[in-house]
């Protein structure tokens, strides 16, 4: 089975991101491989185990390389890189990409459940819509056999199984699994596994449809609520009824 | 990674990956792990078969023996970053990958490299180095342990103090005089009829390591068993040269963890409506402990360098393993004193870790034998013996 994997390279959890001149300035922040791109990466191994017909590929600037390489060095066996910095909505980005999977014929495509810096789950389902194929979102299990696959994805309320026919676009959601860690043996391979460059003008795209105007960083203020703790039973209902209606996190 | 004067943008790509793997290793599985271990006085065994499937023992040596062939900049890291999370786990990777299969890389036979690198470099086999007697570890040639021919076998007879995991290793390597008083490396399997290895208890330092003796009671090896290479007391201080050249990275991951976390506590801490780090004494601390660092690294950095361009000497290994790892445990101190109180629970990294740095003061040459050995090689004088 030939497999496709989209990484994108994005701030690391720790990065400290700055705003310049009104956008986001990543000069000096740590980037890494989106964490929800790598569980496509693994999965594709645990398919392919050998990394066989296995291609990462990613469109973004010339840093994307080192989320390239950490693809690599886990074990995909090659890498497109479509090298361009420009903002680049996500139907551009789909349009290109189709273009790819037109000429590689995967018979799935791996895809981030949601972006770790833009927040954007539209990436699959644009793919999905570019190529017209099927897609099986936030996916948290995988069985393959012959072209059949099963699938459980969350929905709001839990989970729901699906049984489709390749080829696919899945896009992944953490507990899918546990990616692992690249060994040193595998980052030592990765240098000399290949990696195609191309442009934007080799998918004939000049640029995105979407002009980013203006970026800014949120403070988040702390809400410095304090609850008294005298009755723990209280107290802990109380906290419950914050978490759950205010702060909205359980 | 504190890295104040950016020398990570030096590094080549792969060195950098390697880099960040051992990183998020160390974080993942290390730190949330290792004050426990420390509390327990264990070490994990499976923690060196982890080690091992990732590539991170020994990963200099060439592929052809299970290694990686990287570069001595990316073992440095390694190192760093492994003492991040405790000295005690980056001593077990030093000793294995110096001290164990240096030696038999450097000094021993084609079949001794083929049977035990790869065994050793997959943490298979857990390996210890035997050269410190219980008295007068800092005077190694006055050893007293002794290898006598027999036929074509050699008999071994004496005891070796302070060695690191030799209660838990497959293979030792020790250092013996033979009859011409030459010294000379052995690798000894640790079942071999009269060898024994009681743990040492109650240590305060390195406590997530597991150090013992090793008595050797006419323990028969064949001649198979000799480091055919090695001769005379150059041959294991060669070894601790690797050895040293990993602490002088490794300490400096150890003053990365104290600093950190003393900047984020001092920031947090409030006294008199202000926080502990807006005061001009605590920033002092501070300042110190970051320039330290970063002279450090730079030292570091450069000994790569020179390491992998063949231009490397041992007093330079010595010099910056004597500095790092002092200003470490200076660094250890101050970050203590800047806890209060909670500086001496090891609910915190800090006590932990400027106890662990005792130790690794101490071993691989002390910090005064290091003075004498830089004041031997800038004078000409020698002071030490
Ligand atoms: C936890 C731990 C793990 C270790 N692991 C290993 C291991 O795996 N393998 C191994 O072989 N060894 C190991 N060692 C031993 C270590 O290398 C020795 O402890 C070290 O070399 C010092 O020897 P010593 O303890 O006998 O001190 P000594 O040599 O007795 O020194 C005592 C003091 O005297 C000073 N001194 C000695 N000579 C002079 C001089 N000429 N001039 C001025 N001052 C001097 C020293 O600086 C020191 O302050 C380990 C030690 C520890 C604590």
């Amino acid at each position: 089975m030939k497999i496709l994997c989209l990484i994108r390279q994005v701030p690391d959890a720790e990065a400290r991101v700055k705003a310049k001149n009104g956008l986001v300035d990543l000069e000096g922040a740590t980037l890494a491989l989106d964490g929800m791109d790598e569980y496509g990466v693994e999965q594709a191994l645990r398919i392919n185990t050998d990394g066989a017909n296995t291609v990462a590929v990613a469109l973004g600037g010339a840093r994307f390389e080192d989320a390239i390489r950490r693809a690599l060095a886990m074990g995909l066996e090659r890498a497109i890189h479509v090298e361009s910095s420009e903002h680049l909505d996500v139907v551009t980005q789909a349009k290109i990409l189709a273009k790819i999977v037109q000429e590689e014929q995967p018979d799935l495509v791996f895809c981030g459940g949601q972006h770790a810096d833009s927040d954007s789950q539209a990436l699959g389902a644009a793919l999905a819509e570019a190529l017209n194929w099927n897609q099986i979102t936030w996916t948290t299990a995988l069985e393959i056999e012959n072209s059949s696959v099963k699938a459980t994805h969350d929905v709001d309320d839990g989970k729901e199984q699906l049984e489709l026919e390749l080829p696919l676009v899945i896009t992944t959601q953490q507990g899918l699994n546990e990616p692992r860690y690249p060994t040193l043996p595998n980052i030592m391979k990765a240098k000399k596994k290949e990696i195609r460059k191309a442009s934007l003008a080799d998918y004939g795209v000049a640029g995105g449809k979407v002009r980013v105007v203006k970026q800014e960083i949120q403070d988040k203020q702390r809400l410095n609520k304090l609850i008294d703790g005298k009755d723990p039973t209280a107290a802990a209902e109380e906290l419950i009824k914050l978490l759950h209606v205010e702060a909205k996190v359980i | 990674m504190f890295d104040y004067f950016k020398i990570l943008e030096n590094l080549k790509p792969e060195e950098r990956d390697i880099h960040t793997m051992v990183r998020e290793f160390v974080d993942a599985e290390i730190i949330p792990q290792v004050g426990d271990w420390w509390d327990e006085g264990t070490l994990p065994r499976n923690l060196t078969t982890k080690m091992g499937e990732l590539g991170i023992l020994g990963p200099t040596t060439p592929e052809e023996y299970g290694g990686s062939g990287v570069s001595s900049t990316a073992y440095g890291l390694i190192c760093y970053e492994l003492e991040r999370g405790d000295s005690g786990i980056r001593s077990t990777a030093s000793v294995q990958g110096s001290l164990v299969m240096y030696p038999i890389y450097a000094y021993g036979s084609e079949e001794q490299k083929k049977k035990y690198l790869p065994e050793l470099a997959a943490g298979r086999m857990v390996g210890c180095f035997g050269l410190t007697e219980s008295d007068g570890g800092s005077d190694p040639g006055a050893m007293r342990t002794r290898a006598t021919k027999d036929g074509t076998d050699y008999v071994l007879n004496g005891s070796k103090m302070w060695i690191t995991n030799s209660p838990i290793a497959d293979i030792a390597v020790v250092w013996a005089k033979d009859d011409d008083g030459i010294i000379r490396g052995f690798i000894v399997p640790t079942d071999t009829r009269g060898f024994s290895a009681p743990k040492i208890k109650n240590k305060m330092s390195l406590r997530a390591s597991v150090t013992g003796e090793i008595v050797l009671e006419d323990v028969r090896v064949p001649a198979s068993s000799l480091l055919p290479g090695s001769k005379g007391l150059k041959s294991p201080l060669g070894c601790l040269t690797q050895a040293r050249y990993g602490i002088a990275w490794g300490a400096l991951g150890a003053l990365e963890s104290v600093l950190s976390t003393t900047l984020e506590y001092t920031k947090s801490r409030t006294t008199f409506g202000k926080p502990i780090a807006g005061r001009q004494l605590v920033q002092h601390k501070l300042v110190t402990m970051a320039t330290q660092h970063s002279l450090g690294l730079m030292m570091a950095y450069h000994l790569g360098q020179n390491k992998d361009a063949g231009t490397m000497n041992y007093a330079q290994v010595s010099m910056a393993k004597r500095n790092n790892v002092r200003v470490a445990l200076e660094g250890a101190r101050m970050a203590r004193e800047l806890h209060g109180g909670n500086g001496i629970t090891t609910e915190y990294p800090i006590i932990r870790h400027m106890l662990n740095l005792e130790t690794v003061d101490t071993y691989e040459g002390t910090h005064d034998i290091h003075t004498l050995i830089v004041g031997r090689d800038l004078t000409g004088l020698n002071a030490l013996e």
